[in-house]
């Protein structure tokens, strides 16, 4: 599959389930980092990562929510939807590497590489080598080097093509079924407002939300409900200190903020099958975890797909799976000294494969 | 005393180790599980002060004779427990309060006639070991629910039948 710039409703499907599949992506490195954290620590770095793990969550379901308006059919469940990590983000930036870590500098530094701010119109692509762990689509099948530099400026081209599309086809390009839009009774308390997309207004609404949370409004690090972009959450962690509003970038002069980079599980980095071919209980757990992770991805996929209220016992879900990820957290790896295990995103399938390969 | 020589002999992973393995026989729940909970560190290190070195020397050492005659046979096991420390005056209610600790988390001061015959030094009070302890009980995947105020399950939750883990 290639993704070229959006000049048909199908591509306006592809890009909107690479949408679904980036907003996902960020949340394994996320919870990863915040779960690896000793309990009843680190409370200010606690609420930062959790804060903006649950923000991407709700730009998951207003990703699921557009490409429902216009008619497509979000999957969670496609082979690949899960990156293998490390890996570089699905929308084609390959300058860095997206990671299952503890929580370190590092790893914020890359959450900082996730969520940059864009550069300004004139740079929504760059020209770089391609490279082989690149896990998405070009950006066209005749500009093989081509690159969005942001994830802002990856949502800049759905804007721009949602926009023009509308042109063409007016109101009958919101031809989705409106019954599949997730509302507030299904979902709340998770990271702002939902919207349901079922016209112009309510699409440009929805990608507003998703856009401005991560990097901010044109270069600033608020948005326009006075809320700080992820960037600039995660750069707090790294200088010590809270942003307040009248702050400018890279100059924060609120609060202090403590961290405590030794009350952290040293956990495996990028955990896979292959760490885990000793038999025993610690893999029958990953691989019990991995698994259900995978029917938690399905029961998405359900609930966008004509049944939002499966979202309500998918909450209680989320739980058990954060309480399964930080049980493995707290075992030591067998035959590594100091090391301890971290748990595996990926599914039912990728667990019938990989005990083939680790057998 | 031969017994605390495996204090003296023992490194400390190899002393965690016979004390989680007597903690998962003592509550029937797996290695994994209780390292899971992040507890076995605090409660190891609860119950040695409680009792000294000496008597936790020999609570191991006991478990350890266990093991060596029960040869992963549970059945053997259970009757060798029951003889060398459930029932053993000075080991049995020690190991009685490591499976009230694991379950509620609450280090419980040692009985009136054990502490008559046994304490060497200051009675550790009964308490809390810590707000983790609390919320890691074994209590709660017993019984399928959360602790209260603690691990939220999500809101409406509480519609579904309890989660318990029967295996």
């Amino acid at each position: 599959m290639t993704l070229r710039r959006i000049a048909t409703v199908t591509d306006l499907h592809q890009y909107l389930q690479v949408a679904l599949q980036l907003e996902h992506a960020t949340i394994p490195p996320y919870l990863t980092a915040l779960y690896s954290m000793h309990p009843s620590t680190n409370a200010d770095a606690n609420r930062v990562i959790r804060v903006v793990a649950v923000e991407e969550m709700l730009h998951l379901t207003l990703a699921a929510n557009l490409l429902n308006a216009v008619g497509g059919e979000p999957d969670l469940t496609v082979d690949g939807f899960v990156p293998v990590y490390p890996c570089h983000l699905p929308d084609g930036e390959d300058d860095f590497e997206v990671g299952t870590r503890a929580f370190s500098p590092e790893a914020i530094d890359s959450f900082l590489k996730i969520e940059r701010p864009a550069e300004g119109e004139n740079q929504r692509f760059v020209a770089r080598k391609r490279s082989h762990r690149a896990l998405l689509p070009r950006v066209d099948a005749h500009e093989d080097d081509l690159h969005f530099f942001s994830i802002g400026e990856f949502y800049a081209e759905i804007g721009d093509g949602l926009h023009r599309l509308y042109e063409q086809h007016g109101e009958a390009l919101f031809c989705g079924d409106t019954a599949r839009q997730v509302g507030p009774e299904y979902y709340y308390s998770g990271g702002g407002a939902i919207v349901k997309v079922t016209d112009a207004d309510s699409a440009a609404a929805a990608m507003r939300v998703i856009s401005e949370q991560g990097e901010g409004l044109g270069g600033g690090i608020f948005d326009e409900e006075g809320e700080l972009a992820h960037y600039y959450r995660f750069q707090q962690l790294l200088l010590g200190r809270y942003y307040q509003p009248g702050d400018d970038a890279g100059n924060p002069t609120g609060p202090t903020l403590d961290v405590d980079w030794d009350a952290v599980y040293p956990i495996v980095a990028d955990a896979d099958f292959h760490h885990y071919t000793e038999p025993g209980e610690l893999r029958d757990a990953v691989l019990a975890y991995s698994a259900s992770y995978g029917d938690f991805l399905a029961r998405l996929t359900e609930a966008f797909r004509g049944h939002p209220e499966l979202l309500l016992p998918a909450v209680a879900d989320m739980f058990r799976i954060k309480e399964l990820a930080s049980q493995i957290m707290r075992n030591p790896m067998p035959g590594r000294d100091g090391m301890n295990a971290a748990p595996i995103f990926r599914g039912l399938a990728s667990v019938g494969l990989s005990s083939v390969k680790v057998a | 005393m031969a017994d605390d020589a495996l204090l003296a002999r023992r490194t400390d992973a190899d002393v965690q180790a016979v004390f989680l393995s007597l903690s998962a026989t003592l509550t029937g729940y797996s290695r994994f599980r209780l390292l899971g909970t992040g507890q076995v560190e605090p409660y190891l290190v609860t119950t040695r002060s409680a009792v000294g070195d000496d008597v936790f020397g020999e609570l191991l050492s006991a478990f350890a004779a266990v093991e060596r005659e029960s040869a992963d046979d549970p059945a053997a096991c259970d009757r060798a427990l029951r003889a060398l420390v459930l029932s053993d005056e000075k080991l049995g209610p020690i190991a009685r309060n490591l499976i009230k600790m694991w379950f509620v988390g609450t280090w419980y001061e040692l009985p009136q006639e054990w502490r008559d015959r046994f304490a060497a030094g200051e009675q550790l009070a009964t308490h809390v070991v810590s707000p983790a302890s609390y919320t890691e009980g074994l209590l709660w995947p017993t019984i399928g629910a959360n602790p209260p105020g603690a691990k939220g399950q999500g809101f409406g939750s509480w519609v579904g039948p309890p989660n318990i883990e029967t295996s």
